[in-house]
């Protein structure tokens, strides 16, 4: 049974992304006020807000959280065409006597034409290196090369994926037999029906990102898009929220059946497609281990979803976004959608077009 | 809105009040009703709103056009577009006050009857009630009234208006006179007032969209477009207009009115309405023609000046109030993002668009999301069975519960074999049985208990006897006696499991007097009794009727230990599919009943199929057969891959040989996960045990030394146990610290014999033992000094910021650093206890109960 209780989160307007920590003390928010909120957690577990300051001149869309042994870091992109890293000073002023930590802006990342959509760091394994990607339709990754200097960023790579981004997902594997690789989702909704799903991947040969999939299946413009972690698993899990929830499982074929050097070769499935939201899927976000999915939608509406042993994935759990419970009896309209049907609706994908390999 | 297709309208200052006009006007009270039942006469609106009927006004027939009154006062007053052009204003309110009787029944007439398209109070001044109506020739379009005016009618209209509604014929209440008139020769479509001055208003003309200024009615500005309907101002930009035309929304911005400065994307079916929501910036409402979903358009920034040409950010969204064909909608004037929508039968729900919601997970099992301005936390309360549990939460419990360093399980193979046969340590049944082929000796033995002539071969050898020792059988040492093992599972009231062991052990009485025990026991079931009696009456006839209704029954039976029992009886010599195909008897016991019965072919033949069927299947009863060696490894992958259960995957895999299965890759990245996972719980006392079990047995993954402490003087390693390992050069740790707990007595270096720095509290040098710290309760020490002499000597251990390089004694630092956050050396501002955010963290296991 899962039980939701507001926080007071005091932003003006609203708010379009919540991120934690690697130890989910601290949070981070962010919204279209410009501002961006850090929050600590008591040790009563209640979110106390400890800064908050104006970071960009426009939306912020992305908020996110370096690794810890990188120090406390945080990037921000915004619909201003920046991407921004920040860092917290401790000790240089008299913030901590009013219980407030001290932000600082260490870059800020202009290469982007148009509004940054979304901004992620790399697996810590792959040192400190961030990846963003812009409305343009360019991901762009860029490292710290001096981890104790935040301040120099050199731009990395560039990777032109012709289509309007609004988000990316690093692949969080940090086994050797995984080489880095990014997902990206485009919600481009001209009607094409140009897939919207890309993933690239890092060729240690030539040193760059070239793309080793698309799932041709995604045609529907693409909100958000996540990796699950990994967690000792011998494949890749990936969410997409577009139309509906879509859980695709990638298979890295064995090495030795490709050729030496090349990318890697995936056997992609679809396991789950869900369309209980009714309508478009905002966001996906898993949990630590990968085994459950949070998604909301447009019918207001945070689901869970689960995979039973047989890897059955399931709903089991419904909250409406203002925290109350939906009661199944009396529903109506768009919430219509019952535990039941989930069931049913992974049963007509698997019969229809899933199970396919690209 | 000619009777078939209603409108909707909330009341600008009455919250709960709307109004749905088709053919009359009706007014309708909302009230929130969370209870499943109905009030008479309510009509349900949602989950948790009801409506009443307040009251109906059918005075005003041939309804064009409705537009509310909009001050607060008189209540619930309505101006009412008819189809010849006038205009009305009438009340649904039920306190007829003195101002609002004398506006009650005002007509406004103009001169050429056509039909009146749209009417907008002004907002400033609310005695201006502007109109547009259809072309007539020559005549204006536009008529500006003031409710206010007492012009009586001149007779010409005076006649005309007898001719339509012959009722009301009371001087003094209808006005002919209109303060302004504007859009000659034109007709108007829609209209609305610029909040920017009063005088300023907005018009969807033929084939323009003009604004007039009323200071000065000569001049207007327009720009040609065929998007003239429905024209209106943003509420939170008054610069951004919204018109439409067929299935288009054109978004104007009146700094640059030449061009629309977007269009949004066509829609197949016409528009119908389109609105601004009025809590919300941004979020424009629009409606077609025979739909059931209301599309929004979220334009999440501010228009930028003029000049800066950056695409906007639209999202469009589209919800689905209900199941019919929307007729019409209205947002809530207040309530956030609230709307009431109303179908071409007068149905009516009441309905929130929410916000996207954002959300994350934390590391602990709980969610956030952000919706709207608004933020939530959703936490697992209350008791969900081990089952529904997700292996997050089942890790986290478990490794609190000190998992996997407490089990023996795993190394029974360890404690089986040590000694007996080295290369067979990791092995499994699998490699060991392979192990045995040609060694087997057979026995040919008679069913005890029948008297007839049916002989079942068993199989003997050194091996065999080891896998039955493995899979729980017999017991080391001992010979082929599964007595122990009976009385345990006895104890254990398994009663149908023990009867099978006991058959398979081919002693038939022994198996009857465990299942009569079973049934007379206290929670015993009854129906082992019965059992036990058709257990009694075997026979090996091969047609006797025991055997065709045993083979026919059996199958009915739940326990598969009962059906195992009698599929081995039934069976014929050598072919026990019966009983090594029934999935739900433990695997260790189907594979020591193959042990016992299969010729070493099919012995061999069995074990291999059942080990790929659970290496694919990720069961971990496998490791039985595989063992810890690369065959594990591979089955503990497919267990993974379904489970993600790491933890249990690193304890396993810890106990296997560190050659082999320990350097695979994989188990070091489920090691590395594991780790890493305790690490984002803060269970780093934990992942330190973990650390430690793990040194032990695989003594290559111990860290190596990560801190050198020289002395000032000589440059020599002050402590002890790390002199044999080469350090110099490391000239970035000046200040010493030993880092071995164990000399205490020593205040100089052992190299040079000069004195170790002082402590920064206590003054004394280092190596001498902690003097009780000063003004630290007995409380506060509970655990440092007194219960623990090994925490008792980290007092004496000397630390230093990296910052300042000050120090001194742990114990007195940790005294210090607890009432202050500035280092202890006078005139240093170091603040060196918030460096570290991460240091700052409390393990949580310290706080867990």
């Amino acid at each position: 049974m899962f039980v939701a209780r507001p926080i007071a989160a005091d932003h003006r307007d609203l708010i379009h992304d919540v991120s934690f920590d690697f130890h989910g003390r601290r949070m981070a928010t962010c919204s279209s006020d410009q501002s961006v909120k850090v929050w600590d957690k008591s040790e009563n577990g209640d979110w106390r807000c400890t800064a908050s300051w104006k970071t960009h001149s426009g939306s912020v869309w992305r908020v996110t959280w370096a690794h810890p042994e990188f120090g406390q870091v945080l990037a921000s992109c915004s619909f201003d065409r920046t991407a921004v890293v920040w860092e917290e000073i401790v000790g240089e002023s008299n913030d901590k006597l009013r219980g407030q930590s001290h932000w600082v802006k260490r870059t800020t990342l202009v290469d982007s034409r148009t509004s940054v959509t979304d901004v992620k760091f790399a697996p810590k394994h792959m040192g400190l290196m961030l990846a963003t990607c812009s409305a343009d339709g360019v991901v762009r990754i860029y490292e710290a090369p001096d981890v104790m200097n935040l301040s120099q960023w050199s731009l990395q790579h560039e990777i032109s994926c012709k289509l309007s981004c609004s988000c990316i997902s690093w692949n969080p594997s940090s086994s050797r037999a995984h080489s880095p690789m990014i997902a990206v989702g485009s919600d481009d909704n001209s009607p094409n029906i140009l897939a919207k799903v890309q993933i690239y991947e890092y060729n240690e040969n030539t040193r760059k990102y070239a793309k080793a999939e698309t799932l041709m299946t995604v045609t529907d413009p693409v909100h958000d898009i996540a990796f699950a972690p990994n967690l000792g698993r011998s494949f890749h899990i990936l969410a997409v929220a577009t139309k509906d929830v879509r859980i695709f499982t990638l298979k890295p074929v064995r090495k030795e059946l490709t050729s030496s050097g090349g990318l890697t070769k995936f056997e992609i499935q679809i396991v789950a497609q869900f369309d209980n939201h009714n309508s478009q899927v905002w966001r996906v976000s898993w949990n630590i281990t990968g085994t459950v999915l949070a998604s909301s939608g447009d019918d207001g509406c945070v689901r869970l979803w689960k995979a039973n042993y047989m890897d059955n994935w399931k709903c089991t759990g419904i909250l409406k976004g203002n925290g109350s419970p939906v009661n199944g009896s009396s529903q109506q309209g768009v919430f219509n959608a019952s535990l039941g049907s989930a069931n049913t609706s992974l049963q007509n994908s698997l019969n229809g077009s899933a199970k396919h390999t690209f | 809105m000619s009777g078939s297709k209603p409108d909707i309208l909330w009341a600008p200052h009455h919250v709960d009040r709307f109004v749905v006009c088709d053919s009359e006007l009706s007014l309708y009270h909302i009230e929130s009703a969370v209870s499943s039942e109905l009030k008479a006469g309510s009509l349900r609106l949602s989950e948790e709103t009801t409506a009443t009927l307040l009251s109906i006004n059918s005075d005003t027939p041939y309804m064009k056009c409705v537009a509310w009154y909009p001050k607060y006062d008189p209540e619930c007053l309505l101006a009412v577009g008819q189809a010849n052009g006038r205009v009305v204003l009438t009340s649904l309110g039920q306190d007829h006050n003195s101002k609002s009787k004398e506006l009650i029944g005002k007509e406004f007439v103009p001169k050429h009857a056509r039909q009146c398209n749209t009417l907008a109070w002004n907002p400033l001044d609310s005695n201006w009630l502007a109109a547009g109506l259809d072309k007539h020739r020559a005549d204006f379009s536009v008529l500006i009234w003031d409710i206010s005016s007492k012009y009586t009618p001149e007779s010409a209209v005076a006649t005309e208006k007898v001719r339509l509604s012959a009722g009301d014929t009371e001087a003094g209440l209808v006005v002919t006179k209109p303060l302004y008139e504007l859009g000659q020769n034109d007709a108007c479509l829609s209209l609305c007032w610029l909040p920017r001055d009063q005088k300023l208003l907005l018009a969807g003309m033929h084939r323009n969209l003009a604004i007039f200024d009323l200071r000065n009615t000569s001049q207007k500005m327009f720009v040609n477009t065929k998007a003239v309907q429905g024209v209106t101002v943003d509420p939170y930009f008054h610069d951004r207009v919204a018109s439409f035309y067929e299935g288009q929304v054109a978004i104007w911005d009146l700094r640059k009115f030449e061009k629309p400065v977007l269009t949004l994307t066509e829609q197949p079916k016409p528009l119908t309405k389109v609105t601004w929501c009025p809590t919300r910036t941004g979020l424009l409402a629009t409606l077609t023609r025979d739909s059931n979903i209301i599309r929004l358009y979220d334009m999440q920034h501010t228009p930028t000046p003029i000049g800066d040409e950056t695409e906007p950010t639209i999202i469009e969204r589209s919800v689905q109030p209900c199941d019919n064909y929307i007729a019409s909608f209205a947002w809530h004037p207040t309530s956030q993002n609230r709307m009431v929508v109303v179908t071409p039968n007068r149905t009516m729900s009441d309905f929130t668009v929410f916000e996207r919601i954002s959300l994350a997970w934390s590391p602990v099992t709980s969610l956030m999301w952000a919706c709207g301005r608004h933020l939530y936390e959703c936490t697992e309360e209350g008791k969900a069975s081990s089952l529904e549990k997700d292996i997050a939460t089942k890790m986290r419990l478990r490794a609190l519960s000190r998992y996997g360093l407490d089990t023996e399980q795993v190394w029974r193979n360890h404690l089986l074999l040590t000694g007996n046969k080295g290369s067979l340590v990791y092995a499994g049944i699998k490699s060991i049985v392979k192990s045995s082929l040609g060694t087997t000796e057979s026995l040919r033995h008679r069913r005890s208990g029948s008297d007839r002539q049916a002989d079942i071969i068993q199989y003997l050898s050194e091996e065999r006897s080891l896998a039955l020792q493995l899979c729980g059988w017999i017991k080391k040492g001992m010979d082929l006696d599964v007595e122990p093992f009976l009385n345990s599972l006895e104890q254990e009231g398994d009663w149908e499991r023990a009867a099978a062991v006991a058959l398979f052990n081919l002693d038939i009485r022994r198996a009857i007097q465990i299942l009569n025990k079973g049934a007379s026991s206290g929670k015993g079931d009854l129906n082992l009794n019965v059992v036990a009696m058709a257990l009694s009456g075997y026979t090996d006839e091969k047609n006797s009727l025991w055997r065709e209704m045993c083979s026919t029954l059996r199958l009915q039976l739940n326990n598969p230990y009962l059906c195992a029992m009698f599929a081995f009886l039934t069976s014929e010599s050598g072919s026990y599919d019966g009983v090594l195909y029934e999935n739900k008897v433990a695997v260790r016991d189907r594979v020591a009943f193959a042990c016992k019965f299969l010729s070493d072919a099919q012995l061999n033949r069995f074990i291999e199929k059942l080990t790929n069927e659970l290496k694919d299947a990720g069961n971990l009863e496998g490791i039985l057969l595989t063992g810890l060696t690369k065959d594990g490894v591979d089955l503990m992958e497919s267990y993974v891959d379904r489970t993600g259960d790491v933890q249990t995957a690193s304890y396993c895999m810890l106990q296997g040989s560190p050659s082999d299965v320990l350097k695979d890759e994989r188990v070091q990245y489920w090691i590395e996960n594991y780790r890493n996972l305790l690490d984002a719980w803060r269970f780093w006392h934990k992942r330190a045990e973990f650390d430690i079990h793990r040194s032990k047995l695989d003594p290559s993954s111990k860290p190596l030394a990560q801190v050198f402490v020289s002395c000032n003087f000589c440059g020599k390693s002050i402590s002890y146990s790390c002199s044999a390992i080469p350090h110099q050069g490391r000239g970035f740790s000046q200040y010493g610290v030993s880092g071995s707990p164990t000399k205490s007595k020593v205040t100089s270096c052992p190299g040079c014999r000069k004195p170790l720095p002082r402590c920064a509290l206590c003054l004394i040098n280092m190596g001498t033992p902690v003097s009780s710290c000063p003004g630290v309760s007995k409380s506060d020490e509970k655990v440092d000094l007194s219960k623990d002499k090994k925490l008792a000597q980290f007092n004496n251990w000397f630390t230093w910021c990296h910052n300042c390089r000050h120090g001194g004694h742990a114990g007195h630092m940790l005294s210090w650093f607890r009432d202050h956050t500035e280092c202890p050396v006078s005139a240093c501002s170091c603040k060196c206890m918030q460096l570290d955010t991460t240091g700052n963290l409390i393990p949580a296991e310290t706080i867990q109960p």
